[in-house]
């Protein structure tokens, strides 16, 4: 009751005091640093840019400036050497917890009114793709959230210590180590969330989630710490560990602490975001499981119901078998690690099965043994929140009533050792879906509304061919374009729709479409020759199948539209996954040798250089391809553990994989250009590169081996491989 | 003079600041160390005097605040309280200030000896490297100049106001932040990740070009120069207390 009456008068001293109003003040300019000096988003969305930068900038700087602040306060009695005084009229614990609730007020005051002062500002930089739920949530997750984070690490450094200089090193060293060494990893960033995009045309439910997953955690464990570090507080001329016995005589007061502490260590062991695939790129065990003996796959089913507000999945799946090895036979699936499995049953009856714990590229392996019958209908229940792999890029799973992509195992569990039948793995997805969203599926299939239903949703039918499978769906518009032959199907968000417009989206794809068949040869998917280009949610680069490529919305943006060097093409990465129709789809290479830099992304990065060199000219495509290709092959063979493998031998296996991962992409994004480029020159220059590729894409395929290898690259050039070395 | 600078030291590192400025220094140091130094910097070993010289940058702004928090011992008000009692004890000033001077560095080189010693256990534990030697040069470029003054500015700036010292804090990430010329790289650690680069070798030796290296003696040098002079004003005051100015 006494902190009830002592807490106005508090929060009025705080507020009367000009050191605060002047915290206020910086705090509430402090977002203009995410837009000229502190950039930790990078995406070149214009949420990314105005939005998430500035809200990410503002929650740094207010989380620093009111722990200093929080420091000052709660020292002042200390510092005026009047706190014999004040303890004698009102207990140091009470004093410490009205202080807390006025900084912690101040702080609310100091967010809304940032929000405010900046609504207008972020609205006319953002421009048509501004929205208030994405600004209130950016504001209140990405700058709101870390004010008390700040108040309550400072708070709880000074009452620890009961020192000023000691609180205040110990604050900005945690806020460093949270701007430095640990500002890749998600859950221990506590000051600046690990933020990379934000999307302009789609939801960012997901990273929003994320965020607050990760700010409620420290909330719980700063909050933790202070009420133990409330316990400390000196009272009774006793030293830290005589306060705490007498303190924690009031059971509830420990009880809490270690209640919010447990919290938070549960919230950080149990995250529901991101899955423990093995870091090991080069590791594909789920690729090598053998064949089950004498079972072959006739079909599968699936009903998916995302739940769009929750953003999890629910679905049921049915696979058709052939088992005729007259044994029980161990089938494996690959699942989300996000899903619970549940309801297995083999032609009606309940069968064993397991979940690994051990994952790998976003799946766990769920093994299943199905009855020695010759026909075996297996069926599954699956429902959670589907992973994903990659923390610092987060949002690709984004679930929402606008969007939704859900990739192989997080579709349905995808079957891994069973031999395709003769029809291959034929399958019939229905998905239900809000009625504003349209079903896209990432191949050639066409999906058809076959019921609507009360509760205002629609369920899309389509088949497919294969194990796993790529659904995208949202508030999409379709545009068709005849272009190298085929009709190209192009889905773009509708609040897209003006920019796409204005970038001249549709010239765009024509143009590169047509450079491909003109200088390769035309594509042919079996399908009547449609093509879809799907806009996915900003990703930071793409993928193709037969039949369908992505665009990232990063390609067409506002602000690439201003960007006057792109001329009238601005967007990169779509170039790139529209060529994976003819490098990688339309000729197939063999599965990523570690050892070697052969692989599609050569020859694709090689055409996607010469398309911008024909579209950008040719300053631009040497300065944004050549150039970087050659600083990053110098910097890789340069590099001290190329050059010393044997330490990198000792390190930490972690360190080891990330090393190792990231050098291995340089040899295939960046010296296998370099090489394709070289041949050029030594076969006599572009046009006679453009009839080897020629050649090559329409050449005989062998059915047993249809793969392009470097050797008959090599051939066709009359090239050998040491000629190509870059050394 | 030695009693008072042995009582100054333990004042200044007997106590729970020095000891808890020590641990999160070395927590934060093992961070850098495992989390950015062990990748190498401009593509030399984790090892060698660049990268070793980019992990004491990292470390720089943590120990000026060490050093400057030292100085609040003596330029606080509750010590300027007690420089009445002090003052007239039978001792020359100036070597009252030199044993106060003398603390302060004993505090501030204890905690960069901390660092170091960190460094060469890092190194050993994971690389079985021990060539120690070689680190001695870039230690003292990096480590010596920013330290002394920020001990002598630090001085200064306390005898004016000593809210002033907290203000002198946050200079090494501003510094951090801002694009400085390739000459006072060092000052923001720039020079560590840029300069070895433009050397056109593999493993370069440790070098430090000229402009560099006079950045590094001005700010030793106006360290040392603020640090005297610090200790000749306390010469004045007390002839200026004697004659009853």
């Amino acid at each position: 009751m006494k902190m009830l009456r002592l807490f106005p008068l508090e929060l009025r001293r705080l507020l009367q005091s000009r050191l605060t109003w002047l915290i206020l003040l910086l705090t509430v300019l402090s977002p203009v640093l995410g837009l000229v000096l502190y950039k930790p988003a990078t995406s070149t969305t214009m949420l990314s840019m105005y939005l998430a930068n500035p809200a990410i900038a503002g929650g740094v700087a207010g989380a620093i400036l009111f722990g200093l602040v929080a420091i000052f306060e709660l020292d002042r009695a200390r510092r005026s050497r009047v706190d014999i005084l004040t303890d004698a009229v009102v207990s140091p614990l009470t004093t410490a917890l009205t202080r807390l609730l006025a900084l912690l007020t101040a702080a609310v005051l100091t967010a809304g009114l940032t929000m405010l002062v900046w609504l207008p500002i972020s609205a006319g930089l953002i421009g048509s793709v501004f929205t208030g739920a994405n600004y209130v949530l950016a504001y209140l997750l990405l700058m709101g959230l870390a004010l008390p984070l700040g108040i309550l690490a400072a708070a709880a450094a000074y009452q620890f210590t009961r020192r000023a200089d000691l609180s205040i090193v110990l604050f900005i060293a945690f806020c460093a180590l949270s701007l430095t060494v640990w500002a890749d990893d998600w859950q221990l960033c506590w000051l600046n969330p690990c933020v990379w995009a934000l999307s302009d045309d789609f939801s960012n439910f997901r990273v929003f989630r994320s965020v607050a997953w990760m700010r409620l955690t420290w909330l719980a464990a700063l909050a933790g710490a202070w009420t133990v570090s409330y316990l400390c507080i000196r009272q009774y001329g006793k030293g830290i560990f005589g306060s705490l016995a007498r303190s924690v005589r009031r059971v509830y007061r420990p009880v809490i602490a270690a209640a919010l502490l447990a919290c938070s260590v549960t919230a950080y062991a149990a995250q529901p975001f991101i899955d423990h695939s093995n870091p090991d790129l080069t590791v594909m065990s789920f690729y090598e499981i053998p064949y089950a003996e004498g079972v072959t796959f006739l079909s599968r089913s699936a009903q998916v119901f995302p739940d769009t507000s929750a953003g999890t999945v629910t679905g049921r799946a049915s696979y058709q078998f052939q088992n005729t090895s007259g044994q029980e036979q161990s089938i494996f699936f690959g699942v989300n690690p996000g899903y619970t499995i549940s309801n297995v049953k083999a032609n009606g009856a309940d069968v064993p099965f397991t979940v690994s714990g051990y994952q790998e590229y976003n799946e766990a392996r769920l093994e299943v043994t199905i009855p020695a019958e010759e026909e075996v209908e297996l069926t599954m229940e699956y429902s959670g929140f589907p992973q994903e792999s990659l923390p610092t890029m987060q949002g690709g799973k984004e679930l929402s009533g606008e969007y939704l992509c859900l990739e192989n195992s997080a579709l349905s569990p995808r079957v891994m050792n069973v031999m395709p039948g003769e029809e291959g793995y034929p399958a019939v997805i229905e998905v239900t879906l809000p009625e504003t969203m349209i079903a896209i599926p990432f191949s050639s299939s066409q999906a058809e509304v076959i019921s609507e239903n009360a509760d205002g949703t629609r369920t899309w039918r389509y088949e497919h061919n294969g194990a796993g499978g790529i659904l995208y769906a949202g508030d999409y518009v379709r545009e068709d374009i005849e272009a190298g032959g085929m009709t190209i199907q192009f889905y773009y968000g509708r609040k897209h729709q003006a920019v796409m417009e204005e970038a001249g989206a549709v010239e765009a794809v024509k143009a590169v479409v047509d450079y491909c068949t003109e200088h390769y040869g035309t594509l042919s998917f079996g399908s009547g020759e449609t093509l879809k280009l799907i806009q996915s949610r900003v990703a930071g680069g793409g993928y193709a199948v037969g039949g369908a490529s992505l665009l990232d919305e990063a390609d067409f943006t506002i602000a690439n539209l201003g960007d006057a060097d792109k001329g009238a093409i601005p967007g990169e990465v779509f170039i790139h996954e529209l060529v994976h129709q003819w490098w990688g789809l339309g000729n197939m290479f063999d599965t990523v040798d570690p050892t070697s830099p052969w692989s599609s992304e050569g020859l694709t990065v090689y055409t996607t250089y010469r398309i911008v060199k024909e579209l950008y000219g040719e300053a631009y495509a040497q300065e944004h391809y050549v150039d970087q290709w050659r600083q990053a092959v110098d910097d890789y063979y340069l590099n001290f553990y190329v050059r010393n493998p044997e330490y990198l031998e000792v390190l930490p296996e972690a360190v080891q994989l990330g090393i190792s991962n990231s050098l291995s992409s340089v040899r295939r994004y960046s010296e296998m250009p370099l090489k394709i480029l070289k041949a050029e020159q030594l076969a006599g220059g572009e046009e006679a590169m453009d009839q080897i590729l020629k050649g090559l894409f329409n050449r005989e395929l062998d059915p047993m081996y249809p793969y392009l290898t470097y050797q008959e690259f090599l051939d066709a050039c009359h090239l050998t491989e040491e000629e190509l070395d870059l050394g | 003079m030695g009693k008072i600078f042995r009582y100054e030291c333990k004042r200044l590192l007997w106590n729970k600041f020095f000891f808890g400025l020590l641990l999160v220094s070395l927590f934060y140091g093992w961070q850098v160390l495992s989390g950015v130094t062990i990748l190498g910097v401009s593509h030399t070993a984790p090892f060698s005097p660049w990268s070793f010289g980019d992990y004491l940058c990292r470390m720089v702004p943590l120990l000026w605040i060490g050093a400057l928090f030292f100085l609040t011992f003596f330029t606080s008000g509750r010590a300027r309280r007690a420089a009445v009692l002090t003052d007239a004890a039978p001792m020359p000033p100036r070597r009252y200030a030199l044993a106060r001077c003398a603390a302060a560095l004993a505090g501030t080189a204890l905690l960069a000896l901390a660092c170091l010693g960190e460094a060469a256990v890092f190194y050993g534990w994971y690389f079985k490297w021990y060539h120690w030697s070689t680190l001695l040069l870039p230690a003292l470029v990096t480590l010596t100049p920013p330290l002394v003054f920020a001990l002598g500015s630090g001085w200064l700036l306390g005898r004016l106001r000593p809210w002033l010292i907290y203000v002198w804090m946050p200079v090494p990430f501003a510094l951090a932040a801002l694009p400085l010329p390739e000459a006072l790289g060092l000052w923001n650690g720039s020079f560590f990740t840029r300069y070895p680069l433009t050397l056109e070798a593999l493993d370069p030796a440790f070098s430090l070009p000229p402009a560099a290296a006079a950045a590094q003696c001005v700010l030793l040098a106006a360290g040392a120069a603020l640090l005297a002079a610090r200790a000749r004003q306390g010469r004045i005051r007390r002839q200026a207390g004697e004659a009853g100015i």
